[in-house]
């Protein structure tokens, strides 16, 4: 569903991603792990068709985003890291223009909305204004509007950000949920939060990929090593060298 | 989230959702451009304030000349416009960069022009709404005598086509900034441009600047919207005009694409 070969993204001299693949199939979470700037977020631009990429290729359900970046944004549900919404409007009136804006027939939009709104307990906030509403209901907003066409595949740039930890709790259930059948990738950099729903990590560094690996198996190699997840990680970001 | 109610069946992947047809996506661009207008009262004040205004520059003359027809309020408009058409257009994109939703935008499946045509279109409604507000002075002239109706309607035509072009212009120089004051006063400039290059002491002070190359006459001949809009208030539909108006629009909404293209790089 999701395939990522060989791609890097130059901004002048400074190379943010660096030679990058990776494949994600449906029914798999995976969590992107690094430190700020270690080039998550602008790989995940690129999966969304919002920036171009400098080299290599990316493919979404099948179809490329550079020669085909509109089906591309049709099976992709997409929430960026600042999560910028339209603060001006209402909750269910954004909900109904994100909808239409892809598409989605006046019956399946009032299906989809309605589904979308009760899996992100947007019912109390439905009716004011998103410059009204707290910023762990704008996450969830943007979680709704992410979900509301029903997409394979899943990017979410630090969903859990200012979200209170009850909230992160019920989003992992939310997100374990929305499993099946569906590519899901979500970036952070917080290491429990990403190892307690993902089947594989996939850790990145000044842009590069340091490794795509198993939870189960990075957790052996902590125990092989007489290390703790935090440690093992640290050590492979510190050495540099890719693991698979 | 709520994990709460989970025992309803989850959709599956299936049934994505097909694109949203040309004029669809048109549609719910426009829909939300115009609602946001009126949420921010923007529409309001510029629809009275307009309407307040071109209405008073009218009578003012209207008394002083009693004549039966429209010349002078049509002869205010080039002079109105460049103020009032960038407060339309100074937040279209310049906001949309600011907040950063122009990445929620343009990520959805829509084209970038698609998304440009539809923001002009509501900032088109607008000047639209604006426009009907000057109305009652043509129910007014029918009912104070018998004024030309085929040249009020020409010279409606041309204000359209004149407002459509400082609309495209202000709408690209929004999509060049992310602070809606300078996009305010670089659009007002431009606009300006013209409308200025379209005076004739503009073009004599131009042309004694450089006599050979006749600098005002070419662009009063070539860029200035004046001569244009001035066949229409005459009752003249010329293609020229049309073509000059119509084509200088469609270019700047196309350069607008290009540009917010640019933005993602």
């Amino acid at each position: 569903m999701i395939e990522v070969d060989n791609v890097t993204r130059r901004f002048g001299k400074v190379v943010a991603v660096d030679q990058v693949s990776f494949r994600i199939g449906p029914g798999e979470i995976v969590g992107f792990l690094g430190p700020n700037g270690a080039g998550k977020s602008t790989l995940l631009k690129m999966m969304c068709t919002w920036l171009p990429l400098s080299s290599g290729r990316i493919r979404i359900a099948g179809d490329d985003v550079q020669q085909n970046p509109l089906a591309v944004r049709r099976s992709l549900g997409y929430l960026p890291e600042h999560n910028a919404l339209y603060e001006g409007m209402k909750v269910d009136r954004f909900l109904r223009f994100m909808g239409r804006a892809r598409g989605l027939p006046a019956g399946r939009l009032k299906e989809r909305m309605q589904w979308s709104v009760s899996k992100c307990g947007l019912e109390p906030v439905l009716g004011k204004r998103i410059q009204e509403c707290s910023k762990g209901f704008r996450q969830r907003i943007g979680v709704a509007a992410a979900l509301l066409h029903d997409p394979p595949v899943i990017l979410l740039d630090e969903p859990t950000h200012g979200l209170d930890p009850l909230q992160v709790v019920a989003f992992r259930e939310f997100i374990l949920q929305l499993r099946e059948g569906r590519a899901i990738l979500f970036s952070s950099h917080i290491l429990a939060e990403v190892t307690s729903i993902s089947d594989r990590l996939l850790i990145i560094h000044q842009g590069r990929l340091l490794a795509d690996i198993g939870v189960d198996r990075l957790r052996e190699r902590a125990l092989e090593r007489g290390q703790d997840l935090e440690q093992c990680v640290l050590e492979i970001v510190r050495a540099g060298e890719c693991v698979a | 989230m709520s994990p709460a109610g989970t025992q309803r069946s989850l959709p599956g992947a299936s049934g994505s959702p097909g694109f949203p047809s040309f004029l669809e996506g048109l549609r719910v661009v426009a829909g939300r451009e115009v609602a946001a207008y009126f949420d921010s009262k923007i529409a309001y004040v510029f629809v009275i304030a307009f309407v307040v205004l071109a209405n008073w520059l009218f009578m003012s003359r209207f008394f002083l000349t009693g004549l039966v027809d429209m010349t002078a309020f049509f002869d205010s408009m080039p002079l109105l416009l460049p103020f009032f058409i960038p407060a339309v257009t100074m937040r279209l994109w310049a906001e949309e960069r600011k907040s950063r939703t122009i990445e929620l935008l343009l990520t959805l499946p829509i084209r970038t022009f698609q998304a440009v045509l539809g923001k002009f279109l509501a900032a088109f409604l607008l000047f639209g709404l604006a426009l009907l507000g000057t109305l009652p002075i043509v129910v007014m002239l029918v009912w104070l005598g018998d004024p030309d109706l085929g040249l009020i309607a020409s010279g409606y035509l041309g204000l359209l086509l004149m407002g459509a072009l400082f609309l495209s212009a202000g709408m690209l120089i929004s999509a060049l900034s992310c602070d809606q004051i300078v996009t305010f006063v670089v659009s007002s400039l431009v606009c300006l441009l013209f409308v200025g290059t379209g005076n004739e002491w503009a073009v004599a002070l131009l042309d004694g600047l450089s006599p050979s190359l006749s600098a005002g006459t070419f662009l009063y001949e070539s860029f200035s919207v004046i001569p244009h809009y001035d066949a229409f208030v005459r009752g003249l539909i010329g293609l020229s005009a049309l073509i000059h108006m119509l084509g200088l629009s469609l270019l700047f909404l196309w350069i607008t694409a290009q540009i917010l293209e640019r933005v993602r790089e």
